[in-house]
């Protein structure tokens, strides 16, 4: 202790046992309280997770979605929009020909890196054909590396696995029952792959 | 000369230049689809209208000459507008697939409307006139007659320059389509320019056919390596070297794949270079696709060496002590003309210069050469009358002016040296390229000389079968992954820039020279191609007064004789 910051003995200490009586009530019934709320009356900010899941906004931005045409193909034209937006390179498409002269373009290999992805939703936004979207869906732990790499298939099946909302996708605000229906529709008829396989 | 004002800059240019070529020399460039430097004039597309004064009307640039006093606007009110009019009537049929379009990215439509248009359409997509769509021209090229805006630019290719005129307009109005009667295929060996020439998606490549989007792509400037043309070319790249897709490689890498590379080692496509003086703007369909070899899965990365009899794989290092040991060990027991050296009239001036030097200087030897069968006498011979032609060696030329220069040979050339090995006089044998060796018109002679030999050694960029004779073969970086230069039938020093570094152990061919000269205890100091081509001024009188760094975009013509 030096002279600079010197202790002021002046200041009365209040007594050890009047803080303790009062405080401790008072404490004590905050936390009756908060307990009559979230046990009784049911106001708790937390969720039974993963029994419960908390509902997203609108725009949330979770796992990717590739949406599909009525007759369930990908509607995605690989004109690689999103992996050029991407700041994180974690978009891969390899493009294919198509037989139906009218649409011509199709990619053959489409993942997504989710470990790289920085969930930012410019791929959303690059994407000229509302092909891609985002869902709500935040669960992506995986048991190993190449499982958090998503093909093709379960990006297209993704919303029919987890049955969740959709996220960022163009437009969200107005015509978002849509898109939404249309995938749900789509996404209900095709088999599930097995996930982290395919292309 | 008659003096024209260009935009408030005058300019002197020779009577009978366009306003367009004028206004380019100023630096301005005026919009154009249907113009094409080498190319005759239609003035079909009126993209180029400017402003000139005291003409009652717009003109279009690339067909008015230029006259005394003249004063030409490119950028007024009026021209922009017209410009915007004209882009807009283009756009009025345009199906707008530029998603699916491989043009886009380097588009006129695309460049002019950010430039000039910006409009929103006043066509319903549902209103245009729909046409049809991936008509199959043959091996290269994929025709599009929707995205079509009628420059006859392929229509006067085909007329002027191939000659076999297979493009013609077909119907009218805006029904008109560019087409082959009955959609044949194009039949002629320059098609692929057809794609580079077509200013809009209209005619695409069939071979770059949705591979990659132009703008992950980087160019570097090259030279054709397949004649002896040389025509000027553009290597165009994955813009990561390596070229290796972060995902797939990771994914590969956690699934334990080894690295993944994309076909063509990094290289997507070529596309010609412009040089008025020699290939003009064109290259031939096997110059274009000959890319391909460059990520065959028989492409040398690492140094082999026989072992019981065959060949396993080597420590790069470990191979050019060997390859330095033999030499000693062949020196002292047979004398220096048991040792034969054969150049590459595919290697590169500064890589066939060392070469030969080492030879000279540090074995002692007189056999070297390259020549091969009687191909070297006709290096000029035509195989048509535009391009290509009968010499298959990028750098016969070249090679020639060194081996002269520094060897003065005469006589029959590698025949003596190979007829010496199969005689047993000639021990060892060094090639400087995989390709002489397929290229020996006598197989049978050359694998007879190679049996007999205690020892031979190549450096190649390709593991084929002639080189399992074999003793010893360092990999070699092919002229994408290397600079330097090369001379082109009448003796055009042109330049050859490394596009990304060669894989693996491979090496450029001055490299592996350099390092050999060190290991002979004569350290030249070279540490880049340029390096080497300073040494080999100094010592070929030919080439006297150049610098790699100094040639000209043209190349620089050398006296040949």
């Amino acid at each position: 202790m030096s002279d600079k910051y010197p202790v002021d003995y002046k200041v009365k200490l209040v007594p050890e046992a009047k803080v303790h009586s009062t405080a401790i009530l008072v404490g004590l019934s905050v936390t009756m309280k908060e307990c009559v709320k979230t046990m009784f009356l049911g106001d708790a900010p937390t969720v039974q997770y993963p029994e419960q899941h908390r509902k997203y906004s609108e725009r949330f931005r979770g796992v990717h979605i590739l949406t599909q045409r009525e007759d369930g193909s990908v509607k995605c034209v690989a004109c690689m929009l999103c992996a050029t937006a991407c700041p994180a390179h974690c978009i891969h498409i390899e493009a294919g020909e198509l037989p139906d002269k009218r649409i011509e373009k199709h990619p053959e290999i489409f993942e997504i890196e989710l470990l790289r992805c920085v969930m930012c939703g410019l791929c959303v936004d690059a994407c000229p054909e509302e092909a891609l979207i985002m869902s709500a869906d935040d669960e992506m732990s995986a048991y190993e590396r190449a499982d958090t790499v998503v093909a093709k298939v379960d990006l297209m099946q993704r919303l029919r696995i987890k049955g969740k909302a959709l996220g960022y996708r163009p437009r969200y605000g107005d015509s978002e029952k849509k898109t939404e229906d249309k995938v749900l529709a789509s996404g209900g008829t095709r088999d599930a792959g097995k996930h982290g396989e395919g292309g | 000369m008659p003096k024209v004002t260009i935009n408030e800059k005058p300019i002197e240019v020779p009577a009978g230049t366009t306003i367009l070529q004028a206004a380019e020399r100023l630096g301005f460039t005026i919009p154009h689809y249907c113009y094409h430097p080498h190319l005759s004039i239609a003035g079909n597309c009126r993209m180029c209208l400017v402003e000139v004064e005291k003409a009652p009307k717009l003109q279009i640039a690339c067909q008015t000459q230029v006259a005394e006093g003249m004063v030409v606007r490119t950028q007024s009110e009026k021209a922009r507008q017209a410009v915007r009019a004209t882009l807009e009537m283009e756009l009025i049929n345009h199906p707008i697939d530029c998603p699916v379009c491989d043009q886009a990215g380097e588009c006129g439509l695309q460049d002019y409307y950010m430039k000039y248009g910006l409009h929103a359409s006043r066509v319903r997509l549902s209103d245009k006139v729909r046409k049809r769509k991936v008509i199959d021209l043959g091996p290269l090229v994929v025709l599009d007659t929707e995205r079509c805006i009628l420059c006859s630019r392929c229509v006067r290719f085909t007329g002027e320059v191939t000659k076999t005129h297979e493009f013609q307009f077909f119907k009218r109005g805006d029904h008109t389509e560019i087409g082959t009667l009955d959609d044949q295929p194009l039949r002629n060996a320059y098609s692929g320019n057809v794609v580079d020439l077509c200013p809009v998606g209209a005619l695409t490549s069939k071979d770059f056919r949705f591979k990659i989007r132009v703008w992950f792509l980087k160019t570097t400037p090259s030279v054709c390596p397949l004649c002896a043309t040389g025509c000027n070319v553009w290597i165009d790249h994955h813009e990561r070297e390596y070229a290796t897709s972060d995902v797939t490689h990771s994914v590969g890498k956690a699934k334990g794949m080894p690295d993944v590379y994309i076909p063509g080692g990094g290289v997507y496509r070529l596309r010609p270079r412009r040089n008025d003086e020699l290939n003009k703007s064109w290259i031939c369909d096997e110059g274009r696709t000959g890319y391909k070899t460059l990520g065959a899965e028989n492409r040398l990365v690492e140094a082999l060496v026989k072992k019981n009899g065959k060949l396993t794989w080597s420590d790069y290092g470990e191979a050019l002590d060997l390859l330095h040991q033999k030499f000693t060990e062949i020196k002292a027991k047979y004398g220096v003309e048991a040792i034969g050296g054969i150049a590459s009239p595919q290697a590169t001036n500064e890589e066939v210069y060392l070469f030969i030097k080492y030879f000279k200087e540090v074995i002692g030897t007189s056999l070297v050469d390259l020549r091969a069968g009687e191909a070297w006498k006709q290096i000029e011979a035509r195989e048509d009358e535009i391009l290509r032609r009968l010499d298959k060696n990028s750098n016969s030329r070249g090679a020639f002016l060194i081996l002269n220069a520094i060897m003065k040979r005469s006589g029959k050339g590698s025949e003596e040296i190979i007829e010496a090995a199969r005689n047993g006089k000639v021990k060892a044998l060094v090639f400087q390229s995989h390709d002489w060796l397929t290229r020996y018109p006598d197989q049978a002679k050359l694998k007879e000389a190679l049996s007999k030999v205690e020892f031979s050694a190549a450096f190649a960029t390709h593991r084929i079968p002639e080189l399992d004779l074999v003793h010893l073969i360092l990999p070699q970086a092919s002229y994408v992954e290397k600079d330097g230069s090369f001379a082109n039938y009448e003796g055009r020093v042109q330049r050859i820039h490394k596009a990304f570094p060669a894989k693996g152990d491979a090496r450029a061919g001055w490299q592996i020279m350099a390092a050999l000269f060190k290991k002979a205890g004569r350290d030249l100091n070279l540490n880049s191609a340029s390096d080497c081509f300073k040494m080999l001024v100094g010592e070929v009188p030919a080439f006297k007064g150049l610098t790699l760094a100094g040639l000209p975009g043209t190349g620089a013509v050398v006296p040949i004789k």
